[in-house]
């Protein structure tokens, strides 16, 4: 599959924007430290030119339409791209939780405390920094609807950890808006 | 001499085995001629390849995964393709069919973490610079609106066309029931005004 068959220089929609914002909460949900880890591997990485410190990398996450203080400009590709090589990173590091999670062969009671300890994080998460008044934060936080999308959000990053994964986010995020 | 490439994840092992191509100038660490594959899934007994075999597996997986990367599940795999894979219940399920008259397909269902360790093996073969083997694949590319159609349920797709239909019928019948207006009528001629010219 070729790599650069997705232009480099196209940004992301808004709709794109909310889906990396939301999957890097929940690589937030995953691990306790999982903000930190993102500014560190965004050093480690070599994206301090564009996100020199983390009140920066939090402004360009900001751009999510669902967040409380969403930012209304527009986020450059290289942006885009840098914060998909980060979500790429984070799932690699969370591949084994994202496994677990996402298999039946787990005894079902206990992968579903797991699942009710990553939701209860996820909602925390979601209640202190999107708006709920958008259509799509309640989606999130209903009890049936949510777990399905909580789930899609898992199956994706685990969908988009390793080597071939980045491309294939992107090609994702790139997506017409329905 | 014969070399051997290993990928692994949990539940997925790749082996392909090959030699170097040295007409095309290739290293001799390097596989540029695949003589077999061999892949093990977890609870399956291990199952034997060729090329094409590999190929078709790539070409199947690889999109099925980049579809349901945004959630929309697809099957892939042409009927006469060595493999196949649909969505079923919520799970993957892998048919592998033989060139062998009478042998019935073999199909094995894959659950979700399952199917990503399949396509992490298969990423990482695909990617791999010590395999120098042009697969074709489908470019990546973002899905369009009438890809994504169905991720909308059906009831809020139909909604804004239903709703205007229904206003026009309404205001339509409404409207009916308004009488309509009589000519006006001279009082002095007690004859309608508008009387058709002589």
């Amino acid at each position: 599959m070729a790599d650069a068959s997705v232009p480099l220089q196209t940004p992301l929609s808004r709709r794109g924007i909310e889906r990396l914002d939301l999957m890097l909460l929940c690589a937030e949900a995953l691990d306790l430290n999982g903000g930190e880890a993102m500014v560190w591997l965004s050093e480690e990485m070599g994206f301090t030119d564009l996100f020199p410190n983390r009140v920066e990398l939090w402004k360009r996450r900001c751009s999510n339409p669902l967040r409380r203080n969403t930012r209304r400009a527009a986020l450059k590709p290289e942006e885009t791209d840098a914060l998909i090589r980060i979500l790429n990173a984070l799932a690699e590091r969370l591949y084994p939780m994202l496994r677990t999670l996402l298999s039946s062969a787990e005894p079902p009671e206990l992968n579903q405390q797991r699942w009710d300890l990553f939701r209860g994080r996820l909602r925390e998460l979601v209640q202190e920094r999107l708006n709920p008044r958008r259509g799509g934060v309640q989606r999130l936080l209903d009890p049936g609807e949510g777990a399905e999308l909580s789930r899609e959000l898992v199956q994706a990053m685990a969908l988009s950890a390793g080597e071939g994964g980045f491309e294939r986010l992107r090609a994702s995020l790139l997506d017409a808006a329905v | 001499m014969k070399l051997t490439s290993r990928y692994e994840q949990t539940s997925c092992r790749l082996v392909v085995e090959g030699l170097p191509d040295l007409s095309a100038g290739q290293d001799s660490s390097t596989i540029g001629i695949v003589t077999g594959f061999s892949m093990g899934l977890a609870g399956h007994t291990d199952l034997e390849g060729q090329r094409e075999h590999l190929q078709a597996l790539l070409a199947a997986v690889i999109p099925y995964a980049r579809h349901l990367l945004s959630a929309v599940p697809k099957a892939f795999g042409a009927a006469d393709s060595p493999v196949a894979i649909e969505p079923s219940e919520g799970r993957h399920q892998l048919e592998l069919r033989s060139r062998q008259p009478n042998t019935p397909p073999l199909k094995i269902v894959l659950d979700d973490a399952e199917l990503s360790d399949l396509v992490r093996c298969l990423d990482q073969l695909r990617l791999d610079r010590r395999l120098a083997i042009p697969f074709e694949l489908p470019e990546l590319h973002p899905l369009s609106r009438n890809d994504l159609r169905h991720r909308q349920p059906l009831l809020r797709r139909v909604a804004a066309p239903l709703v205007g239909v229904a206003t026009l019928l309404i205001s339509a019948s409404l409207l009916s029931l308004l009488p309509t207006p009589k000519a006006p009528v001279d009082v002095r001629l007690n004859r309608p005004t508008l009387a058709l010219p002589r």
